[in-house]
């Protein structure tokens, strides 16, 4: 009965790419999920640099590091870019005293506001790349997710870790020849 | 933390990953973290005890030499038990495009997946056309690192990402308290080589020329070479009154390439180019060595523009006859180049590169489950 076959062979090819459908939206709705967590932890740390940016700032008596970091941490949505362009170009101006615990704090969430970024611009290209992608747009697979957008700053110059462990004092091998 | 991290290659073999990740454990263990390593390892061998062997590696002519790795259903099945076990904050794998049990560990794991990216393949055309295939392996990695300029280039041109770059650690104690080879550096100055002089990227010719130039002058004036190669071919080209002078260790072991570094006065590295990152030069600056470097621009950047190394214009024999010279008669600015060296060695150092791994690891966390790790209280 050659009929019989069709229909195994449909029934099969209907598995086959059912089981490919729940892949697939498995996948979106992850890399969904990430881009949004590392917004959250990008805007954590944004707000950590800015308000150990006023700390800083205020101890140096320095208006101008002041106000950008106030100006940062109460910036609309759509001002936010901008205002945390200002602020990384006003700590490019400053000297940080590695020993002076606010500026580690101040140091170490700079460092951080690097990473977080890097991160979250990977994963919202992870993000628009499955959405491009045909199925999941005919599908509508994104569902709840609102599409991701890249946080468009400047890349600040990341510092170098405060307090390396000083190498250990040895012996030069070094004489007069 | 409890960080999970998994080597491509086999530790019965020795190799640059390998060491890489053995150091990266054990300083991570040293800043209080608790880490498992799943590794290809006979069950049997002597291994360390954050070690897991996942079996034994099957050799497989890989990217131009032979990669010992383990892949299939079975390595498959200890990957996800080791998972399982191991609870792990973050995985850490290395190298995972290669198919290997890094492979199969991100095709596994949920979760926060960092990934090391050693070379820089040399297919990385091929690479790029795979990115489709790749690409549901790509998505589950959550925070890339490059180990190096060169090989953060390929994951930016070909695979459409960035990656944080963190250098290669030195184990800055090891070569600070090594003890000099017996009767070295000596009172008439030491030249010190190490790599395959036969191959000529290294440039081990213009370190000969300029030793011969030099040495006719220096009367007791030495040089040490070690690395891979024949004895013969060395000696078959210095000419024969000097053969005295020179001595040739062969290959070393890593003890005693540390021994060897702190057996010279002044470590040169002739690099006519391909080196992408000078691995060998913070070793030597950590033995307390003088460097005098070609200046290619992954020696300039290690060696800080020139401060903590004396750079030469590459190619030139002559230049690094002057330069050797100088530096020979000089001790204070050999001094001064030294100290400065020990210094900039201090951020290639294993607990500060650790350090540096532990922010790539609390991002990726963060970026996984928005839990925000609180930098003070780690």
């Amino acid at each position: 009965m050659p009929g019989m076959w069709w229909v195994v062979g449909v029934v099969v090819l209907a598995a086959i790419f059912s089981a490919y459908l729940g892949w697939t939206a498995q996948r979106v709705e992850r890399v969904h999920a990430r881009a949004q967590s590392a917004e959250r932890a990008l805007d954590a740390h944004l707000v950590r640099r800015a308000a150990a940016a006023a700390v800083v700032a205020e101890r140096n008596d320095s208006v101008e590091l002041y106000a950008a970091a106030r100006l940062a941490l109460d910036a609309e949505p759509d001002e936010r870019e901008s205002a945390e362009n200002d602020l990384t170009r006003q700590l490019q101006q400053i000297e940080l005293d590695p020993d002076d615990p606010a500026a580690r704090t101040l140091i170490a969430s700079s460092r951080r506001v690097v990473l977080a970024r890097q991160v979250h611009t990977d994963l919202v290209r992870d993000a628009l790349t499955a959405r491009r992608r045909k199925l999941v747009r005919v599908l509508r697979l994104p569902g709840r997710y609102p599409r991701p957008r890249y946080f468009d700053i400047v890349e600040p110059v990341m510092p170098p870790l405060p307090g390396p462990a000083p190498a250990p004092e040895a012996p030069l091998p070094v004489r007069s020849v | 933390m409890r960080i999970g991290i998994v080597s491509p290659y086999s530790f019965d073999v020795p190799g640059g990953v390998q060491n890489h990740i053995m150091d990266l454990a054990e300083a991570l263990i040293g800043l209080g973290h608790h880490v498992s390593v799943l590794a290809p390892a006979d069950e049997d061998a002597e291994l360390p005890a954050y070690l897991v062997p996942a079996g034994r590696a099957v050799p497989l002519p890989y990217n131009g030499s032979v990669a010992r790795i383990a892949f299939g259903p079975v390595s498959t099945a200890r990957v996800r038990r080791w998972l399982a076990r191991g609870e792990f904050d973050v995985l850490h794998v290395h190298e995972p495009l290669t198919p290997s049990l890094s492979l199969l560990a991100v095709l596994s794991a949920r979760g926060p997946v960092v990934a090391t990216f050693h070379t820089a393949m040399t297919r990385s055309r091929a690479l790029s056309a795979a990115q489709n295939f790749l690409q549901p392996v790509l998505e589950k990695i959550t925070a890339r690192i490059a180990v190096s300029e060169l090989a953060r280039k390929v994951q930016v041109e070909h695979l459409g990402g960035g990656a944080v770059e963190i250098p290669n650690g030195v184990a800055v104690r090891k070569f600070a308290t090594a003890a000099a080879l017996p009767g070295w550096p000596g009172e008439g100055g030491a030249l010190g080589f190490l790599g395959r002089f036969t191959e000529p990227r290294k440039g081990f010719p213009l370190l000969r020329t300029a030793f011969v130039a030099l040495a006719r002058d220096r009367r007791q004036l030495r040089l040490l070479v070690a690395g891979p190669g024949d004895r013969d071919e060395l000696y078959g080209r210095i000419p024969p009154d000097l053969h005295s002078r020179v001595e040739f260790l062969g290959l070393v072991s890593e003890p005693d390439k540390a021994r060897m570094l702190r057996s010279v006065d002044v470590y040169v590295a002739p690099n006519t180019g391909g080196e992408s990152f000078g691995m060998i030069l913070t070793e030597a600056m950590a033995a307390g060595a003088t460097i005098a470097a070609s200046d290619l621009d992954a020696f300039r950047r290690v060696l800080d523009g020139g401060r903590a190394g004396a750079l030469f214009p590459n190619g030139d024999a002559g230049a690094l006859t002057t330069l050797l010279g100088e530096l020979l008669d000089d001790p204070a600015r050999r001094a001064d180049l030294a100290s400065c060296a020990r210094q900039v060695v201090g951020t290639f150092d294993w607990p500060s590169v650790a350090a540096r791994v532990l922010e790539v690891y609390r991002t990726a966390i963060e970026a996984t489950d928005g839990r925000v790790f609180d930098d003070d209280g780690a």
